[in-house]
């Protein structure tokens, strides 16, 4: 693999008054701005709902002309649920390493508060399997479940999902772009109302604005991407031998560990899917972190703080940066690029890392995304 | 007391797995040769949550259970009454796509 990521854009993520096209453009005028303006050939970009929920469609014309990209060689829109930003990233990769494209910006972002919150849930519900639609299964419903699964499992209370929060919530923090910049306690979680128990408020991503860019180019510069895995699962979580793991998950990450030729053991931080609490703790085990049930333990230690031994969500995840769904994949992957390249500010590791991972969950963890990405020495 | 109805779902003659009436082939092998399978609809709670923001057309409080039936059948149901407990028993009966689950007499 010979392509390097050579530049990054956020825009704030939250309410926001702008359209989705605005937003986009805001985050990808940022990266050409990185980029010393330099010329993209060719133009790609995520969303998971734009036309339900955002009211547009033709968005990769439409961001084109708002950019004053006159005349990109190509371009499409890509869509995979909430993995929608990490599935546009692949798909870029893979034209700039076929030597389509020479240089390729890649746009991810959702507008979600325009429409009241039961509209969004029925449109975000439309990733689950129709059997589960049809008895008035939401994400959180399904969350839940799961999480109930995992918890009984390992013998584990709810209070290490109130854990997980806190942490994430307390890195947002340093994220200039983050919906929550505030840290919450541990008994604020605990006592946030309920959404489906055990998940309660504070467990579960909010609804959200936003947009990321990420240019993408051939050839050799601080950030290379090292390897990029997709797993697929039965749609319906009820056709699954198992809840408390997610294959499509496990599959992307043993593909992308082969891609890149190395292990868990050389990542050195981590940006995962939590759109709820537990799932931080699945998708660890799943990434091989640790064995199943233990990442609990992982986080009461502190091991997963920036500071610690395997430092994830440094930029505050979902929880703390806010979900607009089409966005998320990509926000993991250029935070780690940010990490890597040393431009991550006030978010920067106490530990430069050499080698990160960005992991994205679609839909109810039907079609994953592993990324990993690593700095070049000496680029 | 007449026995319950038996759920209809649809078994693989391949692998022989249980799952809800479908279009398409089998999930776990692909086989294409599904038929008809009746079920006893008496299975056991592993999991209930109460939904308190249920999606548009779905009156609250919202509840949903899943449930283990025989040979490892498992199936997302609304529940009609209390959220039951988890290893309680429940009776499972389909209403078009619908599945719903009651408490099950002792």
């Amino acid at each position: 693999m010979n392509v390097r990521v050579s530049a990054t854009g956020f825009s704030r993520f939250g309410k926001r008054p702008e359209s989705l096209v605005e937003l986009l453009a805001e985050a990808g005028g940022q990266a050409l701005e990185r980029l010393g303006r330099k010329a993209v050939d060719h133009l790609f970009v995520g969303a998971m709902a734009a036309g339900p929920l955002a009211g547009v469609e033709s968005l990769t014309a439409r961001v084109a002309d708002r950019l004053g990209l006159v005349d990109p060689a190509s371009g499409y829109r890509v869509e995979a649920a909430s993995a929608s930003g990490a599935a546009v990233f692949h798909a870029a990769v893979a034209a700039v390493e076929s030597g389509q494209a020479e240089r390729a910006l890649v746009l991810a972002g959702e507008k979600m508060t325009g429409l009241p919150t039961p509209e969004v849930t029925r449109v975000l519900a439309r990733s689950l399997a129709p059997s589960e639609e049809a008895v008035g299964a939401t994400m959180p419903a399904l969350a839940a479940i799961i999480a109930l699964r995992y918890l009984d499992r390992f013998s584990l209370s709810a209070a290490v999902l109130d854990r997980v929060t806190v942490q994430f919530r307390e890195s947002a923090q340093r994220n200039p772009i983050a919906q929550f910049p505030t840290a919450v306690r541990i008994e604020e979680v605990a006592s946030s109302r309920p959404v489906a128990l055990p998940l309660r408020l504070l467990h579960c991503a909010a609804i959200s604005d936003g947009a990321v860019a990420v240019v993408v180019e051939r050839g050799n510069g601080p950030v290379k991407v090292l390897g990029m895995g997709e797993g697929f699962d039965a749609l319906a979580v009820v056709d699954r031998p198992e809840l408390t793991s997610f294959r499509a998950t496990r599959v992307a990450a043993q593909r992308a560990y082969e891609m890149a030729r190395l292990t868990r053991k050389e990542v050195e931080v981590v940006e995962l899917h939590d759109a709820f609490a537990p799932f931080a703790l699945i998708d660890l085990e799943d990434l091989g972190f640790m064995g199943a049930g233990e990442a609990a333990a992982w986080f009461e230690n502190g091991w997963t703080r920036p500071e610690g031994r395997l430092p994830v969500n440094p930029s505050g995840g979902i929880l703390g940066r806010g979900h607009p769904v089409g966005a998320s994949g990509l926000a993991g992957i250029a935070s780690i690029a940010d990490q890597l390249s040393g431009s991550a500010g006030p978010l920067a590791l106490p530990r430069p890392p050499r080698t990160g991972l960005a992991q994205s969950i679609g839909g109810m963890a039907s079609h994953n995304f592993v990324t990993i990405l690593g700095r070049s020495e000496g680029g | 007391m007449s026995a319950p109805p038996p759920l209809e779902l649809r078994r693989c003659a391949q692998c022989h797995s249980l799952f809800l009436p479908r279009p398409g082939v089998c999930l776990r092998c692909g086989g294409a040769d599904v038929s008809p399978a009746a079920v006893d609809p008496i299975g056991t709670v592993l999991a209930a949550t109460q939904v308190e923001y249920p999606p548009t057309g779905f009156s609250s409080p919202h509840r949903l259970v899943l449930v283990e039936l025989p040979e490892s059948v498992r199936l997302l149901a609304m529940v009609a009454g209390e959220l039951p407990a988890p290893g309680s028993m429940v009776q499972l009966r389909q209403e078009g796509d619908r599945v719903l689950a009651e408490a099950a007499g002792p």
